[in-house]
């Protein structure tokens, strides 16, 4: 009786659902909940590869430190899950919530940054947890996503004034001046660096004037160099980095001992786990360093696959932020214009410490490092973009669309609308004919 | 704000994805540079801190007695060592490790505090591994393992003066350890290892270089006669107590030692209270002067000249002589002897008036063919080689009795093997041997008659009786010098000697002892060294199931009833 009734009942889901697969679901009932097939392959893709990278870089690290080898392991692919569930769940908060208390996501930030300067943990001479019991949240991880929370929302609201009036552009760089000396004092240039990138690039994105933008990435450079020239340790590190040999053994060993990893690597590795700087030589490799291990292990090969599947993720996001601005979906477009520089500046910047293009900073590779509070906030920003390409493939224009784009509907009525969550009875998602049609808009407008 | 919504124009998405596309490319050929073009340069580098070449520890070969029992073996320890500068400077870390390797705290503290600017210190040395297991166990950072060898002695202080030792870092110090050293230690060899940052050894990549472990040496010593001449001597230097004392038995048919003993003796295994004395090889570094031992040699050069038999008459009276300024005196006057007599009664007149009769290089010549005054060749570190006085008919007159020249108790032992194997001399030898090496320096007749007249001391009327071993024949000569002082003059103490050779039908075993400066009432090598060679000596026959020669001297209740001599034989 029980099983009849449950064949029927599969039957009935399989009638509803003509593409389902079976037994397994087929991606497109990913895409039914979460939103981008190949985001979520390659974010999937980055964290099983980063769990694999840091079990194999910390296992000796952890036996030294906490004498169980699988410590950070276990840790880590806890937080894996959590990040998993955190994407899911991302993926189901409406944008407009989001967007309504944008503001409160802001003081949040800021308040995170103040209250990690009083009660946070210094860890290498850098103030950035605070400890919450199980985990240390790291402060400025919060801030940045706020931040953008924030931003996009502002760029919504002030579009115009933004294009057209040089003080309503040159608001959130105040804003971001503030922020910017609260992390400063921690310090964590790293992610000065992150949320500066990630301001500019949806400023420029939302179409402030080219040379308002010039001007202010010439500042930008400018200050920043003047920072780094205040504090004399950041210019041992920034002249270090040029010529790590040099200093081998003193403010040049990290990078060295990173270089030498790459270079053992050569075409495919030495194998997985059998690594040689993890054994103490590399220090961080589980969390800064860990591509360094990549390459180690994995050789040209691994590297270039990490390196591919970001910029695979990347790609999909700033797709998914183009697409929302030309459904007209601004707020989804800014917020996933920041999450994208965001993860790409931050890898960039890692990556490019890890090969000594860049000077050493503490920042961890997105999805891949050993780090609670980085994953889980990574998991959340790929839920908020899967929630984007959710909302702009079942938000219907009203009118249809035509060349003129000023018929699209404003993005804050049409962020009011309702949207149903996902997996409803309602045809929430209108699978595209062809793949093609999904951009055919990114032409000019 | 507006309802004029306009997407930007669409080169600024490309451009900013062109950037992203460029910087990706950018760490992408970084990449590349790294892992491709600088692979040599930089696994070079990467060589140049992790691989390091270890040296492989070679074994170091036993020492074994003639028939493979153990007088020294190397078994594995580990010693400890420290990186101060890895180490942690609290006082806690310090004390938990004194207390798990077994240290003082303080002295710890102190030793680290000196070695605060090395970068290596010993912790503890030759620990057994599961000693240092448990302070490995601790996970202390800077402490490290070294696997060594370390020596062990079995026999203890029986054997120690022939083996000898080695010190702390396995190498030869004294004795055959120290003579055979290259032989016994091997090579090390190399090996190319993977060492993690904390130099833990994390891989072995490659032997370089095999250690080669070192040879087994097979001594010709015999443990159990070893043993038995061990006791019986140190019992007669505490019953007379003595000063010292040496005992050697050699195999008369190949030379070879099987036993050497010297009082006072030291424990190898634990040297932390030894006394410089005790560490001698006194049967093979001690020059002494013979005595009346060397009489039977003298008594074979005459024989050998051809104007002596063993029935020529000697006169001995008035039993003092004087020869150029020096006068040779007898215990008391002997009369008129034969050449036997003299031998029995130890006639120091008239072995001094046959050695004036004689050739001048009859009786030096002999003394020296039979090695005295030579090396033996053995090798032993600081062997002595002896001394002959110059030829001259005075020093001839005094050597003949035993005066005037030195010589160690293995080269009179050695002197003893013509007169025990049909004239044959054989070089003694520490090692097992195969064969022999011997050349003939005394006519087989002689050398009988001499072993015969030899067996008279041992007689009714000899001067060591008490050499007597029940169902043996025994052969021998006893000896008494008076040490020679510091300021070379003779002095008021003794050296009591006997040489004997038994059993005289087939003699198979010489054995030498020499108690030095007995303090009780008995001093004569008759009273002191001939019953410690009885005893020894008949240990070692029956030890070696040798046939008695002479039933008549045992007690008839030892004999099996209707027992012949034939039926002993048999049971050889």
């Amino acid at each position: 009786m029980r099983s009849t009734a449950i064949v029927l009942k599969l039957k009935a889901l399989r009638a509803r659902f003509p593409d389902l697969g079976w037994p397994l679901p087929s991606t497109v009932v990913w895409q039914r909940a979460l939103g981008d097939r190949w985001l979520l392959v390659s974010a999937l893709g980055l964290l099983f590869m980063g769990w694999i990278m840091v079990s194999s870089a910390s296992v000796d690290v952890a036996q030294a430190r906490t004498g169980d080898p699988h410590y950070y392991s276990i840790r880590h692919g806890l937080y894996v899950l959590a990040t998993l569930i955190t994407l899911v769940a991302g993926s189901w908060i409406p944008l407009r919530l989001w967007q309504r208390y944008s503001p409160w996501a802001l003081v949040l930030g800021v308040m995170l940054l103040v209250v990690v300067l009083l009660v946070g943990r210094e860890i290498n001479g850098s103030v950035r947890w605070i400890p919450l019991g199980i985990i240390n949240l790291q402060a400025s991880e919060v801030a940045k996503l706020c931040l953008v929370i924030y931003l996009a929302s502002y760029l919504v609201r002030h579009m115009n004034a933004v294009r057209t009036e040089f003080r309503a552009f040159l608001r959130p760089f105040l804003l971001m001046m503030g922020m910017g000396l609260l992390v400063i004092l921690e310090p964590d240039y790293g992610a000065l660096v992150v949320m500066l990138s990630a301001l500019l690039g949806m400023m420029f994105m939302a179409g402030v004037r080219w040379y308002y933008f010039v001007g202010v990435v010439v500042l930008a450079i400018v200050g920043m160099a003047l920072i780094a020239y205040a504090e004399p340790y950041r210019v041992a590190r920034m002249i270090t980095f040029t010529d790590p040999w040099a200093e081998q053994y003193g403010a040049g060993y990290q990078l060295t001992q990173s270089l030498i990893a790459f270079g053992r690597g050569h075409w495919f590795g030495l194998g997985l786990g059998n690594s040689v700087q993890k054994l103490f030589y590399l220090p961080e490799a589980h969390t800064d360093f860990v591509f360094a291990i990549v390459a180690e292990e994995l050789g040209l090969f691994g590297a270039l696959s990490m390196l591919g599947l970001f910029v695979l993720l990347v790609a999909r996001i700033m797709l998914v932020a183009r697409r929302a601005e030309l459904r007209g979906r601004l707020y989804g477009a800014y917020l996933c214009y920041g999450i994208g520089v965001i993860i790409a500046v931050q890898a960039t910047i890692n990556i490019g410490v890890n090969v000594g293009a860049l000077p050493t900073k503490g920042l961890t590779l997105p999805l891949v490092s050993y780090g609670g509070s980085s994953l889980l906030i990574s998991g959340l920003m790929l839920g908020m973009v899967m929630r984007v390409a959710l909302e702009t493939d079942s938000y219907q224009p009203k009118a249809p669309r035509t060349q003129s784009s000023s018929r699209h509907a404003d993005a804050r009525t049409s962020s009011r609308r309702r949207v149903p969550p996902a997996g409803s009875e309602a045809p929430l998602y209108r699978q595209p004919t062809r793949r093609a049609s999904r951009f055919t808009h990114l032409g000019d407008h | 704000m507006s309802g004029h919504f306009k997407p930007v124009a669409s080169w600024r998405f490309y451009l900013l994805l062109g950037i992203m596309g460029l910087v990706a490319a950018g760490l992408a050929g970084f990449v590349v540079w790294l892992n491709l073009f600088e692979h040599d340069f930089l696994k070079q580098q990467g060589d140049v801190r992790t691989l390091r070449v270890e040296p492989i520890t070679a074994h170091r070969g036993m020492i074994t007695d003639r028939n493979g029992e153990v007088l020294a073996i190397s078994t594995p320890v580990v010693t400890l060592w420290i990186n101060p500068q890895d180490f942690p400077k609290t006082a806690d870390a310090v004390r938990q490790l004194a207390q798990a390797a077994g240290l003082s705290p303080v002295n710890l503290a102190q030793r680290l505090k000196r070695y605060v600017n090395h970068e290596f210190m010993y912790l503890r040395r030759q620990m057994t591994p599961d000693e240092a297991d448990a302070v490995l166990a601790l996970g202390l950072p800077g402490v490290h393992a070294r696997d060594e060898f370390k020596r062990y002695y079995p026999p203890g202080e029986v054997a120690t003066h022939l083996v000898g030792f080695t010190n702390l870092d396995d190498q030869g110090q004294e004795g055959l350890e120290l003579a055979y050293n290259d032989y016994l230690s091997g090579e090390p060899g190399q090996r190319r290892v993977l060492k993690d940052l904390k130099g833990r050894i994390v891989r072995q990549l490659a032997v370089l270089k095999p250690a080669e472990p070192g040879g087994d040496l097979a001594l010709s010593l015999d443990m159990r006669l070893q043993y038995l001449a061990y006791r019986e001597l140190k019992a007669a230097v505490q019953q007379h107590h003595a000063d010292a004392g040496s005992a050697v038995i050699l195999d008369a048919k190949s030379g070879e030692v099987l036993a050497m003993v010297n009082q006072p003796a030291y424990n190898p295994n634990n040297r932390a209270h030894m006394d410089p004395e005790s560490l001698r090889n006194r049967a093979m570094l001690d020059l002494l002067e013979p005595g009346s031992t060397v009489k039977p040699i003298t008594v074979a050069a005459a024989l050998m000249s051809g104007e002596y038999t063993p029935d020529t008459i000697v006169d001995t009276r008035p039993g003092y002589m004087r020869i150029g300024g020096h006068t040779v005196r007898d215990v008391v006057d002997h009369g008129v002897l034969t050449v036997t007599r003299v031998i029995t009664k130890s006639s120091n007149i008239g072995v001094a008036k046959m050695a004036m009769a004689l050739p001048e290089d009859a009786v030096w010549g002999l003394f020296s063919q039979l090695g005295m005054g030579r090396a033996t060749g053995t090798g032993f570190p600081g062997e002595s080689v002896g001394h002959l006085p110059p030829n001259t008919l005075v020093d001839r007159a005094v050597m003949a009795y035993g005066y005037g020249l030195s010589v160690t108790p293995l080269q009179l032992a050695q002197a003893y093997t013509p007169l025990a194997d049909h004239g044959q001399l054989h070089a003694v030898s520490l090692l097992r041997q195969d064969k022999p090496q011997s050349h003939q320096v005394i006519p087989p007749k002689i050398a009988r008659e001499v072993l015969e007249m030899m067996e008279t001391v041992t007689q009714k009327g000899g001067s060591g009786t008490r050499a007597r071993i029940p169902g043996y024949r025994v052969a021998g000569k006893t000896g008494t010098t008076h040490k020679v002082g510091s300021t070379g003059q003779y002095t008021s103490e003794y050296r009591a000697f006997f040489a004997g050779i038994a059993p005289v039908s087939d003699p198979r075993l010489i054995a030498v002892v020499v108690v030095d400066n007995p303090r009780g009432r008995q001093y004569y090598g008759g009273e002191v060294a001939a019953p410690v060679f009885s005893r020894l000596m008949g240990g070692a026959l029956r030890m070696l199931n040798v046939p008695p020669d002479n039933l008549k001297t045992l007690p008839q209740k030892d004999l099996p009833t209707g027992s012949l001599p034939q039926d002993v034989k048999v049971a050889e």
